[in-house]
């Protein structure tokens, strides 16, 4: 029998928060996130669509540039609603690109190399882990999403003649509450696809295949068997219904504010429990 | 329950219709355990049930008095090491450790001192700063060692952790463990080559197909096989003599004069009155040189409850 000294003392000086500590993993990833030449570049090509936007807000507010043009160009030129919601769909095409780059490469490698033990041998649950990965995805996309559409409300705000912002405050909650439950379904799109595809390139055709094949079959759906349940697997005529009503605009034809939101809810719904179910700390194979 | 102990009470887990462990009670002391078995008898299974990676569907589990159904607590006295090349290939070593630091709350600069220290302990101080991918398969080990070690944990639960090691580094990793374990820490490592855990650890916890088969020092387990003579590998100038002498008046099942000059192998079911024969002998001058217990050791203990050898 051996005999212990029992020399061991535990640490017991002080700790840092528990925020402080959650934000290690979304600062990691963000790291290798934003170390990718592509998704650099990517993000430059994504300024090119807000710039141009924010040269139109100061065309349209500067009359004295378009003096003595006729009134259709005066209609042309109106910032609007309609406005805001262009630039949030293109927008949000490359945040899918962006996602589909991205995203892969936050839960797969830890899968691969079956490493979940590692982080859930720390004080760290399996929500806190999803949610880390999460927040690196969320800032990325954040920086071509919300961010850019916030600045160009305020710009046009800014610039705009009294009483712009009054009559149009819902274009604004629209471009900031619309994009972030865009952010928030692509980001769970590009982990799902991390957590259930292995191959990088494969993740990332998933991605684009979540939102544009599947937008496509919702479509077809709705034709051929003149339907309207395709829209519950349209994530982006969901989605668009959605900021349509946030910004006081009219809704798509044929598309309900009741199925957008069910739509957007099953596909979260969805979207989490397939997280779910791959983030154990032990595979077992059966 | 001790809060001195591992303690688990009837506990099962299954995945699915998949066995994991069956109906285990097992307390564990501080000091150096191995669990021994074949893969697949549920070893892995028992080490992620007292870190909390999963829980049992039937029985309790207590870590130093703590469940690991609270994970905030538990974390903080336990490192765990999986048996899987787990690290994260594209951070360098010293990162991948104090990261892990600064995920259990250190500051930054305690968790980087932290880090050189546990990277000094499993020597990898000169590989810290390259990346785990260009590590060798002994060295990712290390690292992974590391990462456990670094936060200077009182439970040490390591999966397979001599895999992967040249003979020089493993003879360090095993004075190092035993330093930790004579610390006062409980040092659980899980092996299925039998010849490594015999020679360090202070007891076994011998599994099979879910189940603990056997538990405690390998002497004390030994002893308790009673359908199995005990064996002695004795050395003596007058072999044949002795045999006949054993015979004669000695409580001896079986005698083989083995090929090695001078060498003899005795099997009997009454250790001490055989050891007791023995002594009265050389006592009488027989020149008995060496007595070595032959299967008080994991190989034979496993080959003697499971079966088979690993």
């Amino acid at each position: 029998m051996a005999v212990y000294k029992r020399g061991y003392q535990r640490y017991e000086g002080p700790r840092t928060s528990h925020m402080a500590r959650l934000l290690v993993m979304p600062r990691e990833a963000w790291r290798r996130v934003s170390g990718q030449r592509i998704v650099t570049a990517l993000i430059a090509v994504s300024c090119i669509w807000p710039l141009l936007c924010a040269l139109f807000i100061y065309v349209s507010n500067h009359t004295e540039l378009w003096a003595g043009m006729g009134g259709d160009f005066r209609k042309l030129l109106a910032i609007d609603a309609s406005f805001f919601l262009t630039f949030m769909k293109v927008q949000s095409v490359i945040s899918v690109l962006l996602a589909a780059l991205a995203g892969p490469g936050l839960i797969a490698p830890d899968l691969g190399n079956q490493g979940l033990g590692l982080y859930f041998s720390r004080p760290i649950s399996r929500l806190e882990y999803a949610l880390a990965k999460m927040a690196a995805l969320v800032w990325l996309l954040s920086l071509v999403t919300w961010v850019p559409g916030l600045a160009l409300f305020l710009m046009q705000v800014s610039m705009a003649p009294a009483g712009w912002a009054a009559e149009h405050w819902t274009v604004g909650a629209a471009v900031v509450f619309g994009f972030w439950q865009w952010v928030a379904l692509v980001a769970l799109v590009g982990l799902a696809s991390s957590a259930w595809v292995r191959w990088r390139l494969i993740a990332g055709a998933a991605v684009l295949g979540y939102f544009f094949v599947l937008s496509g079959i919702g479509v077809l759906v709705n034709a051929i068997f003149r339907v309207e349940w395709g829209d519950l697997i349209n994530p982006l005529r969901a989605s668009y219904g959605l900021w349509c009503v946030l910004a006081g605009a009219e809704l798509p034809r044929g598309l309900s504010l009741p199925t957008a939101l069910l739509a957007l809810a099953l596909m979260g719904s969805l979207l989490a429990l397939a997280l779910e179910r791959r983030l154990r700390p032990v595979e077992v194979v059966r | 329950m001790s809060a001195q102990e591992i303690v688990f009470e009837n506990v099962s887990k299954f995945y699915g219709d998949v066995l994991g462990v069956n109906r285990i009670d097992l307390r564990i002391p501080p000091g150096l355990t191995s669990i021994v078995g074949p893969n697949g008898a549920g070893k892995s299974t028992l080490m992620n049930l007292m870190c909390g990676l999963i829980h049992p569907d039937r029985g309790e589990i207590r870590v130093l008095g703590i469940s690991p159904r609270e994970p905030e607590r538990l974390m903080r006295i336990t490192g765990y090491a999986t048996q899987f090349d787990a690290a994260p290939r594209w951070a360098t070593g010293f990162d991948f450790v104090a990261s892990s630091l600064l995920l259990f709350g250190y500051s930054a600069s305690l968790a980087e001192r932290l880090a050189w220290r546990a990277l000094e302990q499993v020597g990898l101080t000169e590989a810290a700063r390259r990346k785990v991918i260009s590590y060798s398969k002994g060295m990712r080990q290390r690292v992974r060692l590391a990462q456990a070690l670094a936060h200077d944990p009182q439970v040490l639960v390591l999966d397979e952790p001599l895999n992967g090691l040249d003979p020089v580094v493993r003879a360090e990793t095993i004075a190092l463990f035993r330093q930790l374990a004579a610390e006062g820490r409980h040092v659980l490592i899980s092996s299925h080559v039998l010849q490594e855990v015999d020679a360090i650890s202070d007891r076994v916890v011998l599994m099979a197909n879910g189940m603990i088969v056997a538990e405690g020092d390998i002497r004390g387990v030994r002893e308790e096989i009673h359908e199995h003579p005990s064996q002695f590998l004795i050395r003596c100038a007058q072999p044949s003599r002795l045999a006949a002498l054993l015979f004669e008046r000695g409580p001896v099942a079986e005698v083989r004069l083995l090929e090695e000059d001078g060498a003899l192998l005795a099997l009997t079911r009454d250790r001490r009155a055989f050891t007791r024969t023995l002594t009265l002998l050389a006592a009488e001058g027989l020149p008995v040189e060496t007595i070595v217990p032959a299967d008080e050791n994991v190989h034979a203990l496993y080959e003697y409850l499971i079966g088979g050898s690993a």
